[in-house]
C-alpha cells in the first residue's frame, strides 16, 4: 500500500509557543489510523495543517502526493472531516444541512444523500430539525456530511465525544462499514483509547507536541508489554497458596484466577497444564488494552 | 468564483433570515412604520384635520422662513401655491424630510443581517466546517454579502413601491401630482440606498469576521447610524438640500469606499488569517 499522507519534520508555533515540534509520520492509503494524545498535545493543530487552513512553521507535508500549503482547495475537494462539534445548522432539517454541504463541495447528488442517510439509519428523520436531534444522530448526520463528496481520506477529530456508549459503538461500527465499502483512508484523534482499540490498524502517540511512538498494536504490545496478566475462568483449584505449577497466580473470584506470565509463550503451556486437572471456559489476556500502552508510552522519558 | 457556492451560502442565509420570525418581522415592522405608517399617518392628519392648522402660529414663520429661502424656484413656487400651512407642511415633509427614514430602515436592516454574517457561523461553530471545505474565502464573502443585501432591498423597494401609492392615494386629491416620482427620490432610492447597504454590508461583514461575538459586531453597526441622523438634522434645519446631483455625489462617493472596502477585505482575510484568528 502507497502512503496517502507523509508527514517531515513539521514544527507549528503560535504567537512563538511551539504546538508541534518535529513531528514526522506518514499514513497508508485504505489504512485507519489513531491519533492518540492527551487534550492540547497538538492532535487538532495536524488535522489543520494537512488540510491547509493553517500553515506549518517549518517542515514538508503530502497529502494525496499534494502541498497542503499550495493546493490546499485540491485537498479540501477530496477529504472529509467530521469536527469535534457537528457543525451542523440547527434550524434547518437534516437533509438541507446535507444538500447545502453538497452545494459548498460541489457534489450535490440527492441519490448520494438518500444513501448516505440510509447507510446511517437516518433516511426516517430527513426532514426533522438537526436541533432537536440527539448528539449521537447529529453525529451520523456529521459523517454523512463528511463522505458526501465521496472523499478518498476522512479525518475525525474526536468523534466519540459526548457520545453515550451505544452511540460510540454505533460510530465505530459505521467507520469499520465506510473504510470497507468506500475504501476510504481514516485518521482519527482521540484522548478515549478503549475506543480505537478494535477500529485502528495503526497509532500515532503524541505528546507535548511530538510523536513518541508509532506502529500497529502487535509491535507496541511487544515492545512495551513485558509481563502479560492472564485472567482464566476456569475450575481449578491449586494447592500451592500462590503458585500453580511455577506460575504466579492470583484468586479473582468464583472460578476465577489471574496469572502473572513472563510471556505470550507460556500461555500454550499454562492452558494445557490447566485442562489436565480441569476445566477452562475462557482465557484472556487482560492487561493488552491500548490503554496499558499508552501509559507506558507516555511514561517513558523522551526528551 | 463559484456560483453554486455563492448561491448555497446566500440562499441559505436569507432563508434562515426569514424563517425565522423574531429576525424578520423586525425588519419588516421598522420598514412599514418609517417608511410607510408614520408617513401616511402624518400625511391624512396633515390634510384631513385641522391639527397642524390650529397650531399654525408656531409653524406659519419657519414654513415661510424655508418657502421664502428655498433654492429650487419650482418647488418654492408649488409650496407658495398651497392653500394651507398643513397642506404646506405635508408637502415639505414628503418631499425631503422623509428621506432620512428611508435610509434609516434600510442602514438598521442590513444591519441586522451583515452583523450576523460571519459571527453567527462562528457562534454555531459552523465557520470552521466552512473553512474545512473548497469553497473560496471570497466566494465566501460574496455569499455573505449577498444574503444581506437582498432582504434589505427587498423590503426596502417594497416599502417605497407601497408608500407610493398609500401616500399618492391621500394626497393626489389635494396636490393634484404624483410625489415621489421625480429624479431625487429615484436617485434616492435606486441608487444612493443600494450603495449605501453595500457599503454598510460590506463594514459589517468585514467587522463581523474580525470580532468574536454577534454583539461586538453590532455595536460596531450602530456607528453607521451617525451619518442619517447628520443627514435628518440638515435637512430639517435646511442646512442643505439633498439636490440629485448632490445624491448622485452620495452614492458614487459610498460605491468608491465599496470597493475600497473591497480590497481590504481581500487583503485582510486569506483563510489562514480567518482561521487562526476565528477558530479555537
Amino acid at each position: 500500500m502507497a502512503n496517502i499522507i507523509e508527514v517531515e519534520n513539521i514544527q507549528k508555533e503560535f504567537n512563538r509557543k511551539p504546538i508541534l515540534k518535529d513531528v514526522s509520520f506518514s499514513i497508508k492509503e485504505g489504512s485507519i489510523n489513531g491519533l492518540l494524545g492527551p487534550n492540547g498535545a497538538g492532535k487538532t493543530t495536524i488535522i489543520r495543517l494537512l488540510n491547509g487552513v493553517i500553515n506549518a512553521t517549518d517542515g514538508d507535508m503530502k497529502v494525496m502526493g499534494l502541498d497542503p500549503r499550495k493546493d490546499g482547495d485540491e485537498i479540501r475537494k477530496r477529504a472529509g472531516i467530521v469536527t469535534e462539534s457537528a457543525s451542523l445548522y440547527h434550524d434547518m432539517s437534516a437533509w438541507d444541512n446535507l444538500v447545502f454541504y453538497s452545494k459548498i463541495y460541489n457534489a450535490y447528488d440527492p441519490k448520494r444523500i438518500t444513501q448516505l442517510l440510509e447507510q446511517f439509519e437516518m433516511l426516517p428523520f430527513k426532514d426533522q430539525l438537526v436541533g432537536l436531534f440527539s448528539t449521537g444522530m447529529k453525529k451520523r448526520i456529521s459523517l454523512a456530511k463528511a463522505l458526501l463528496h465521496k472523499p478518498k481520506i476522512l479525518f475525525l477529530d474526536e468523534p466519540t465525544n459526548g457520545l453515550d456508549p451505544e452511540g460510540i459503538s454505533s460510530v465505530i461500527h459505521y467507520l469499520h462499514k465506510v473504510n470497507e465499502e468506500e475504501k476510504v483512508t481514516i485518521l482519527i484523534c482521540s484522548h478515549v483509547l478503549h475506543q480505537l482499540e478494535d477500529l485502528c490498524d495503526s497509532y500515532l502517540f503524541l505528546k507535548e507536541g511530538r510523536i513518541i511512538e508509532k506502529g500497529i498494536l502487535r509491535e507496541l504490545e511487544d515492545k512495551y508489554l513485558t509481563d502479560v496478566r492472564l485472567l482464566v475462568e476456569t475450575g481449578l483449584r491449586p494447592q500451592e497458596g500462590s503458585h500453580y505449577n511455577g506460575f504466579a497466580y492470583e484468586v479473582k473470584g468464583t472460578n476465577k484466577l489471574e496469572f502473572l506470565l513472563d510471556s505470550k509463550d507460556e500461555i500454550a503451556p499454562l492452558l494445557r497444564q490447566i485442562l489436565n486437572d480441569s476445566w477452562v471456559h475462557s482465557s484472556v489476556i487482560i492487561n493488552r488494552s491500548l490503554e496499558s500502552i499508552y501509559f507506558k508510552i507516555g511514561g517513558i522519558d523522551h526528551e | 468564483m463559484n456560483k453554486t457556492t455563492i448561491t448555497a451560502i446566500a440562499e441559505k442565509d436569507i432563508r434562515a433570515t426569514f424563517a425565522s420570525k423574531k429576525i424578520w418581522m423586525p425588519m419588516v415592522i421598522l420598514a412599514v412604520f418609517l417608511c410607510i405608517f408614520f408617513p401616511a399617518a402624518f400625511t391624512y392628519i396633515g390634510l384631513h384635520t385641522e391639527l397642524l392648522n390650529h397650531s399654525s402660529e408656531d409653524l406659519k414663520k419657519p414654513i415661510e422662513q424655508v418657502i421664502k429661502n428655498f433654492s429650487i424656484e419650482e418647488t418654492r413656487t408649488t409650496l407658495a401655491a398651497l392653500p394651507t400651512i398643513g397642506e404646506q407642511v405635508v408637502y415639505f415633509f414628503l418631499n425631503f424630510m422623509l428621506t432620512p427614514f428611508f435610509l434609516m430602515a434600510a442602514i438598521v436592516n442590513s444591519m441586522v443581517t451583515s452583523s450576523n454574517s460571519f459571527a453567527g457561523e462562528k457562534e454555531r461553530k459552523t465557520l470552521e466546517s466552512l473553512l474545512f471545505s473548497p469553497l473560496s474565502v471570497k466566494d465566501l464573502f460574496i455569499g455573505k454579502v449577498l444574503a444581506s443585501l437582498i432582504p434589505t432591498l427587498l423590503i426596502v423597494f417594497s416599502s417605497f413601491l407601497l408608500n407610493f401609492i398609500v401616500i399618492n392615494l391621500i394626497t393626489y386629491p389635494f396636490f393634484k401630482q404624483i410625489l415621489f416620482l421625480n429624479t431625487t427620490w429615484l436617485i434616492l432610492i435606486f441608487w444612493v440606498i443600494p450603495a449605501l447597504v453595500l457599503f454598510n454590508i460590506l463594514l459589517n461583514v468585514l467587522v463581523s469576521s474580525k470580532v468574536k461575538s454577534f454583539q461586538e459586531a453590532q455595536q460596531f453597526g450602530g456607528i453607521m447610524i451617525l451619518p442619517i441622523v447628520g443627514i435628518l438634522i440638515s435637512q430639517v434645519t435646511g442646512l442643505f438640500f439633498l439636490s440629485p446631483f448632490i445624491l448622485l455625489l452620495i452614492g458614487g462617493g459610498f460605491l468608491l469606499g465599496n470597493a475600497l472596502l473591497l480590497k481590504i477585505i481581500t487583503k485582510l482575510n486569506d483563510r489562514n488569517s480567518l482561521f487562526e484568528s476565528q477558530i479555537h
